[in-house]
């Protein structure tokens, strides 16, 4: 099989045919500001300049996906809350200054943000501004749409949200509806904007994981909510979902196979789990219809040698490459911010070396 | 069993349903009953939070059910505390600071451990969350800490804890150090020279007390 370029591996990964070699989503966001100089911050407060840094990455390592706009804090800014950008030692990403709900009555009195061209919500502005390079060279636009519930652990102060899940139940479903408004919103401004096979979505978060939450109370609390806007991002045309159920899940996978289930979707999904959850478990639950990912343990890339970072991508790639519907070579959750360059040459280099379908 | 022994066994049950009224309720019973507040502490709101504990090991109960237990935990504290007498029996079970390493606000599972090991008998000061590493060796410093325990989620955080091991061993503190957090392995406290790993909350109260052991 002759080489194929990054956009051709992504693509026949997507239509169900094999590529020439395992593609690689390094899951690289904050990593990339390393490659141009780029304070971290700026990363995550100037659309243009996180385009920049991920094109250059992208570039320069040769891996197979585009830039896209996201973090784990997604919800409070666009609320009416305030965010800060991480420009101070260790920090990673955006984070909560003050959370826009602090009471029941914060949760009636809160306005679910719309989305007008040119005057977006929050981060959603900063995020368009990347979207329109991504479009202008012919890149998917990859927007957050998701997850509800780990978005509206934000917006709420998170400790009084939690205990809401067995006190108050009735606010937080309130809650879960306004936040899941938002990004219904957001999937109808964002495929009408670039066009639903344009755009890919990006659904995930860490507080759904089981070391928080029961799986009954993701049954009561996230499931619903997942089930209405993958209902809407159906019903846009949109044909790919990249998902990221952060952590430890494996007791809601069931949960996420219903998803599909639940509006016979045909498009595809992409599953990024954490390395909590095996590959072949994966591949059990989602193999025959979904693109699954690798989940490389993330601190290994920032703790561990070259050589061990190949050897636990070869085993990935071993565990994951003849997945039906097709495999790409990732880590569990972001590349850490502070690895080294020759971490993420060792995914490449596993790719080339083990990955190729002759 | 003796009416004393069925109120301690129904302040464990309180405090496993994280029912907060019927905690206070109890606790103030106990004091009207004249029995020793700290035994009431130990047999009571312990031995509930040891059973949730066990229970969150075996995940029967997830974190939404351990903040409330918390909650009506503290609410029986909140009443014993007052009348706690220091004497042979009250055992002193050491100084913990305890925070969440720099640039890092995620402190769900720090407020876990801190709650164990308050409960437990530590003496604790709360340093918060995105806390500096002199922060840390300031607080171990003026309470002659004799356990410092740091907690991250990032990547980014997690190398802002081997900084304060140094801090602490520059100025020669006896302050012993645990580590814990999505990101950290035993491998990487052992990298950085923590005394000590906890992968959840419950671990790391097992470690604590194995640290003021030795």
């Amino acid at each position: 099989m002759g080489r194929m370029t990054s956009a051709e591996r992504m693509q026949a990964v997507m239509m169900g045919q094999k590529p020439d070699r395992v593609p690689v989503n390094p899951f690289a966001m904050g990593y990339c500001t390393q490659i141009v100089g780029m304070p971290l911050g700026d990363y995550y407060a100037d659309g243009k300049k996180s385009f920049y840094a991920q094109f250059m990455s992208m570039r320069l390592h040769g891996y197979d996906v585009t830039p896209m706009y996201g973090y784990a804090s997604c919800g409070p800014w666009e609320f009416g809350g305030e965010i800060g950008f991480p420009y101070g030692p260790g920090h990673s990403a955006p984070y909560v200054k003050r959370h826009p709900v602090n009471s029941i009555e914060d949760v009636e009195n809160l306005e679910v943000p719309e989305f007008k061209d040119g005057k977006l919500p929050g981060a959603y502005q900063v995020a368009d501004d990347l979207f329109q390079l991504c479009a202008k060279y012919n890149m998917p636009v990859t927007f957050q749409s998701g997850s509800t519930f780990t978005a509206a652990a934000v917006v709420a102060d998170t400790n009084m949200f939690l205990k809401w899940v067995l006190k108050e139940p009735k606010v937080l479903h309130q809650l879960l509806e306004k936040v899941s408004d938002m990004y219904s919103n957001a999937i109808e401004f964002f495929a009408n904007k670039y066009g639903p096979d344009h755009v890919m979505t990006f659904d995930g978060g860490p507080v759904e994981a089981n070391t928080l939450l029961s799986p009954k109370m993701f049954e009561e609390f996230a499931f619903p909510y997942m089930r209405k806007l993958h209902k809407k991002i159906a019903d846009e045309g949109i044909a790919a979902v990249l998902m990221h159920p952060c952590a430890d899940q494996n007791l809601n996978i069931p949960y996420y196979v219903k998803i599909r289930e639940e509006h016979n979707w045909k498009g595809k999904y992409i599953w990024v789990f954490g390395p909590e959850t095996p590959v072949k478990d994966q591949i059990a639950a989602f193999g025959d219809h979904d693109v699954v990912c690798g989940n490389v343990d993330p601190p290994s890339f920032q703790t561990k040698s070259y050589e061990e970072c190949l050897e636990l991508c070869r085993q990935n790639i071993e565990e994951g490459k003849d997945s039906p519907s097709g495999f790409i070579l990732a880590p569990g959750c972001e590349f850490p911010p502070g690895a080294s360059p020759d971490k993420l040459m060792a995914m490449m280099d596993a790719a080339e070396q083990f990955g190729r379908y002759d | 069993m003796t009416s004393k022994d069925e109120l301690l066994k129904h302040l464990a049950d309180a405090v496993i349903e994280g029912d907060e009224d019927k905690c206070a309720e109890l606790a103030q019973e106990s004091l009207d009953l004249g029995m020793d507040p700290y035994e009431t502490i130990m047999k009571g709101c312990n031995k509930g939070m040891e059973i949730v504990s066990e229970k969150y090991e075996k995940k029967e109960m997830f974190v939404p059910e351990i903040l409330l237990s918390a909650d009506a935990m503290y609410a029986a504290l909140e009443l014993l505390r007052p009348h706690l007498k220091v004497n042979a029996n009250t055992k002193k079970t050491g100084n913990v600071v305890i925070g969440v390493a720099e640039g890092d606000i995620h402190d769900i599972g720090k407020n876990l451990v801190l709650m164990m090991l308050d409960v437990a008998g530590y003496t604790i000061f709360d340093v918060g969350r995105d806390v500096s590493v002199d922060t840390f060796v300031q607080k171990a410093e003026e309470v002659d800490a004799d356990i410092v325990a740091m907690s991250a989620l990032m990547t980014t955080s997690m190398v802002r804890m081997g900084p304060v091991i140094e801090g602490l061993k520059n100025k020669g503190l006896k302050a012993k150090v645990i580590v814990g957090g999505a990101p950290i392995s035993q491998n990487y406290a052992d990298k950085i020279g923590a005394d000590g790993y906890g992968k959840d909350a419950v671990e790391a109260v097992r470690v604590v007390n194995k640290l003021m052991e030795a």
